[in-house]
């Protein structure tokens, strides 16, 4: 991880990070032009550098980087409001929205990033592998930055190991870290990446090339996508899934994510920074 | 006899140096016509699978020799941590091209991969069709202008030494 934010940080905030930080804790880097460096070490942020501001040319230098000098492969990505880069690194960009038909056709004048940093993790937790011996459909559920992807890794390593055949839904990259067609992290044996296809066409398509045991994909959105892992289910396919919640009152009284919960076996809480809350049995 | 050797010596350097002169031409030719196959590589990569800049200049590395593909090279290494426009327009700087040669590569390379993909495409498209051009202007110097140089070259070394003996 440290190789590739040197190849895709600018030297000065690069040798600024690497004197105050232990990579391996890292998890975010935002920036905005004109305001200093922040850098979350398990989810506390902190100031970078004392006089360090962001510049336009930096943040440019990053997206240049971080596109490899290729922004048309990444148009599509930049208007929905992020690039991933190798190793499953996440810039969030924000900037000044280009509208062409009613629709938006480009972001420019960029003046925010947000660099997520993901990581691996071995996570021992008897209800966890509680879930993974007795797999039912799961949904991990917490705040953003709370660890929810993380979670999702280590459960489909680890179902993966148990033999099934676990397809990712990895729309954005994130997940699997897959980099040149290289998979940078270790998702198992018995795991498939379909990567960069846009998960509600995916969802069809990959169920009936692939033929999984297990779904696995991030932040489940909107009302299209329970569909999908509605009919998934009545296929016989099992789920793993996370998505953006404060707590599991709130999905349920929540109409369109109630409908998801129909088909949920175990429901997996984080609350604080990988703290597992609760691990719900739905069905009890 | 030493006159005879003299004028044998000068007519060697003035048919060399028109051959010198010939190869820069065919050398700018071969160049520009590089920088063709390169162009036409990177529409087909980018129009297809929207394949990243690096993917299609290390594809066209590999499959080809000569001083573009090297200076190629080293316009990958120098992206990759700078997008300075003078170490970009350095790593064009070949000899065998013209001023205005080496401002429109320099122009070329700094803004490619800075727009989004319609944009890239229509750009390279019309980088092709003023290609064509260019090459066309190109080979006509190389078979007339080079030629002349190397044939000059050569009556004028003979004649030196007509003139010498």
């Amino acid at each position: 991880m440290e190789r590739l934010l040197s190849k895709l940080l600018p030297l000065s905030i690069y040798n600024e990070l690497y004197k105050v930080c232990n990579f391996n804790e890292l998890s975010e880097i935002r920036l905005r032009v004109g305001k200093p460096v922040y850098y979350s070490l398990i989810g506390r942020y902190q100031k970078l550098g004392g006089e360090m501001f962001v510049s336009s040319g930096e943040i440019g230098e990053i997206l240049s980087r971080a596109t490899k000098s290729s922004l048309y492969a990444y148009n599509t990505n930049i208007v929905d409001g992020y690039i991933t880069y190798d190793g499953g690194i996440r810039i969030g960009i924000t900037g000044e929205g280009v509208m062409k038909g009613g629709s938006l056709c480009a972001v420019k004048n960029i003046t925010s990033l947000c660099i997520r940093i993901p990581h691996y993790i071995e996570i021992h937790d008897r209800r966890i592998d509680n879930i993974i011996k007795n797999f039912r459909n799961t949904l991990i559920i917490s705040k953003p930055g709370y660890g929810k992807t993380t979670l999702l890794r280590y459960m489909i390593r680890r179902l993966s190991e148990e033999g099934y055949n676990v397809l990712v839904l990895d729309e954005r990259g994130e997940l699997s870290g897959i980099s040149d067609g290289k998979q940078t992290i270790n998702l198992g044996d018995c795991t498939d990446v379909a990567l960069g296809i846009p998960k509600i066409s995916a969802y069809a398509s990959q169920v009936r090339s692939m033929r999984p045991d297990i779904i696995a994909t991030d932040e489940i959105f909107g009302e299209k996508e329970i569909e999908c892992i509605a009919d998934c289910v009545r296929c016989g396919v099992k789920i793993i899934a996370t998505v953006h919640s404060d707590d599991p009152a709130s999905l349920k009284r929540s109409r369109v994510y109630s409908k998801l919960l129909d088909n949920i076996g175990y429901m997996v809480s984080i609350v604080g920074i990988g703290n597992i809350d609760k691990v719900i049995d739905i069905r009890q | 006899m030493l006159k005879l050797a003299i004028g044998g010596i000068l007519c060697f350097i003035s048919a060399y140096l028109g051959i010198i002169g010939k190869s820069y031409y065919d050398k700018r030719y071969r160049y520009l016509s590089d920088f063709n196959d390169f162009l036409l590589l990177l529409i087909d990569g980018i129009s297809y699978a929207k394949d990243r800049l690096p993917e299609i200049t290390k594809k066209y590395i590999a499959s080809s020799k000569g001083e573009f593909s090297r200076n190629l090279n080293n316009y990958i290494v120098v992206i990759e941590s700078t997008q300075e426009k003078e170490k970009i327009s350095k790593c064009f700087d070949s000899k065998y091209l013209k001023k205005i040669d080496k401002a429109y590569l320099s122009e070329f390379f700094t803004a490619l991969g800075k727009f989004d993909y319609d944009t890239q495409l229509s750009r390279l498209n019309l980088c092709k069709a003023e290609m064509e051009k260019t090459l066309i202007k190109a080979e006509k110097d190389c078979k007339s202008t080079g030629n002349l140089l190397s044939k000059l070259g050569l009556l004028l070394g003979i004649a030196i030494m007509i003139i010498l003996a």
